[in-house]
């Protein structure tokens, strides 16, 4: 698909995908969690767009009326990783010095309610996914995260491939130490 | 259960390890220290506008922040004086009053109560209700921005408090335009006790090159030499134990060292070149040093940040075994938005909860308290002895300063202080220059 005809507006956008989209991008997303699982990180990076958003915000408790943020919280994201970023956490993990993952630990991600739109861009879709992540390190510690994700997958002339994720979390207070696990 | 005088021994370098276990202890914490010491609320301006209010804890008490409508703020115990529910159920917001969801008692922003349905039919007229508003925090008070409170109405002022630390934070806090704090804050949990991570960014660059070996090779910059451990020429930095406690390290022209990326490390360090001659203006060329520096640093008992990293944090106790983190955002009022963005976002994948550097911490910190669940192994001391003799009094700075920067000066008076403050020492007492000894309060 030539990029002149992609970035054009989709007369669609906002409609359920067909059969055979909605068939590719749920496989792109099941096969994205295996090789996550299996800890095949540049495998991973590979799925994912040069110019990708990947962000994780903070949902603060507020009241129903009063949503607005004030003073200078303007907006956290414990996620907000462009490529640079999110290729810079996979060498970390390539130079065998990250102790706490040696022995390694482990992550099962279950992908589901998977549902897809027709997005702005002719190219692109707008993917709806929840999770479950298990987490288990060493003996017994273990963490389980729940929450869903709204993705943008773009199709490209090497396939599928993500270019902008938001993962919202279902905590306020993250209960484990930390959230070095991508989702 | 040891008595407090052989807690700490050796003026601060061991550390007996039910410190970080005991139920016990921990209540005496709670009493004599968070009961006590001025805590980390909130910083000014996450709460600009009169009604503007945010929620927190001070130990393990639940409290609400809230601007004034004179511009002041106060503080309140978040329970309702009648039955004790809470009565905001909101990390933030803005509002003319809490109502609580129990019987409807209403309080508005100073704390009074000023509804009670039924009043006059069932009360019959007769509730004093000046007598029971929300029960305020003894002393709020804000220092160039950042606002603590304590519950003891006899501490010492809160300038007074901060002590020798103030001649060093002065030199970041007196930027024109002052500092702000980028929120909400990401919360998350350690399974540790909430002293170790508080002793670790106040004191421990000893870790650093260790611990965060693999972020610390691949963000690159200047710091990047520093993974592995290796040994480093004096110059390159120094720790500090000021007075109630308080503890940080330095590390010469590293400020902008920890930013993720080249382009954020050069956008950062143009900002601090062209700030540098204001600084040496308002707080002298030593202090423009320090500006221009990277630190770690905490204030006595449980807020520390990272000046140059830019991550602030409050370590909330939750019981002897766990505690919640927060983290903000530290930067300059009057840098663009731009370079607030960058020094966000850097500071998030550095120390957010997700960070590249923060992960490495909370494996440590956690085993450091759960191997005490031993009832043998916690029969013993921690012992951080590491450059004792080689620290002292320098002309040219206050607090005890070290020799070199891979020193457990920092660490030692922290726990100097918290054995003063376990003896529920009168503050007159507690109050005494860093370098002083254990001993001499031993014989009060």
């Amino acid at each position: 698909m030539s990029s002149a005809n992609a970035q054009q507006q989709n007369p669609r956008a906002g409609e359920p995908v067909d059969r055979d989209t909605h068939f590719a991008v749920e496989r792109f997303l099941i096969r994205e969690a295996r090789l996550l699982d299996q800890e095949r990180l540049h495998e991973w990076l590979a799925m994912l767009t040069p110019d990708i958003r990947y962000r994780l915000p903070v949902q603060e408790v507020r009241y129903r009326k009063d949503q607005k943020p004030i003073g200078s919280a303007t907006g956290t994201n414990i996620y907000d990783d462009d490529y640079r970023l999110l290729e810079m956490r996979v060498k970390r993990m390539d130079t065998g010095l990250v102790w706490f993952e040696d022995p390694k630990s482990v992550a099962r991600r279950l992908i589901t309610n998977i549902d897809a739109e027709w997005s702005a861009r002719a190219d692109e879709v707008d993917v709806y996914s929840t999770f479950l992540v298990y987490r288990n390190r060493r003996q017994r510690d273990e963490a389980w995260l729940v929450g869903c994700r709204e993705d943008r997958l773009r199709l490209t002339d090497a396939g599928w491939k993500l270019a902008d994720r938001t993962i919202l979390l279902d905590q306020r207070v993250v209960l484990d130490k930390n959230l070095h696990v991508f989702i | 259960m040891l008595k407090p005088d052989e807690l700490i021994l050796e003026d601060g370098a061991l550390q007996h390890r039910s410190i970080f276990w005991d139920e016990a202890i921990y209540e005496q914490e709670l009493k004599h220290i968070f009961a006590r010491a001025w805590l980390f609320l909130t910083h000014e301006s996450l709460i600009p506008n009169p009604g503007d209010y945010n929620t927190t804890r001070m130990g393990e008490d639940n409290v609400i922040v809230i601007r004034q409508d004179d511009g002041s703020i106060r503080a309140f115990i978040n329970s309702c004086r009648h039955r004790g529910n809470t009565v905001c159920h909101a990390d933030a917001g803005n509002t003319q009053r809490f109502t609580c969801t129990y019987h409807g008692w209403a309080y508005d922003r100073t704390g009074a109560l000023v509804g009670v349905p039924l009043e006059k039919e069932s009360w019959f007229g007769t509730l004093d209700k000046a007598r029971w508003g929300l029960r305020p925090v003894a002393q709020v008070a804000s220092y160039k921005g950042l606002v603590f409170g304590t519950f003891d109405a006899g501490a010492p002022p809160l300038e007074d408090y901060l002590g020798d630390m103030r001649w060093y934070v002065d030199s970041f806090l007196d930027v024109p335009g002052g500092i702000e704090l980028i929120g909400p804050p990401m919360k998350s949990i350690l399974n540790c006790n909430w002293k170790t991570p508080t002793e670790n960014f106040g004191g421990d660059d000893y870790h650093f090159g260790w611990t965060h070996a693999a972020g610390v090779a691949v963000i690159g910059g200047p710091l990047q030499g520093l993974s592995g451990n290796v040994p480093l020429p004096p110059e390159v930095g120094f720790q500090v134990g000021s007075k109630y406690g308080h503890c940080f390290g330095f590390i010469e022209q590293a400020a902008a060292g920890l930013q993720m990326l080249d382009e954020w490390r050069t956008e950062y360090a143009r900002w601090l070149a062209a700030r540098t001659p204001v600084m040496q203006e308002r707080v002298g060329a030593l202090r423009a040093r320090l500006y221009n520096g990277h630190w770690n640093a905490s204030f006595f008992p449980n807020c520390s940040f990272l000046y140059g990293t830019s991550t602030f944090k409050v370590w909330q106790p939750r019981g002897p075994r766990q505690l919640e983190v927060y983290t903000w955002t530290l930067v300059e009022k009057e840098m663009p938005q731009e370079l607030k963005d960058i020094l966000h976002r850097s500071n998030i994948a550095a120390f957010g909860t997700a960070g590249m550097l923060e992960s490495d911490d909370g494996e440590n910190f956690e085993e450091c308290t759960q191997t005490n669940r031993g009832y043998m192994t916690r029969q013993d001391y921690y012992y951080t002895g590491m450059g004792v003799g080689h620290e002292g009094p320098r002309p040219d700075m206050p607090g005890v300063v070290s020799e070199v920067l891979m020193a457990e000066t920092g660490i030692r008076n922290f726990y100097r202080s918290w054995a003063r403050m376990m003896r529920g020492t009168p503050w007159q007492d507690v109050d005494v220059a860093a370098t002083a000894p254990l001993a001499r309060l031993r014989s009060v």
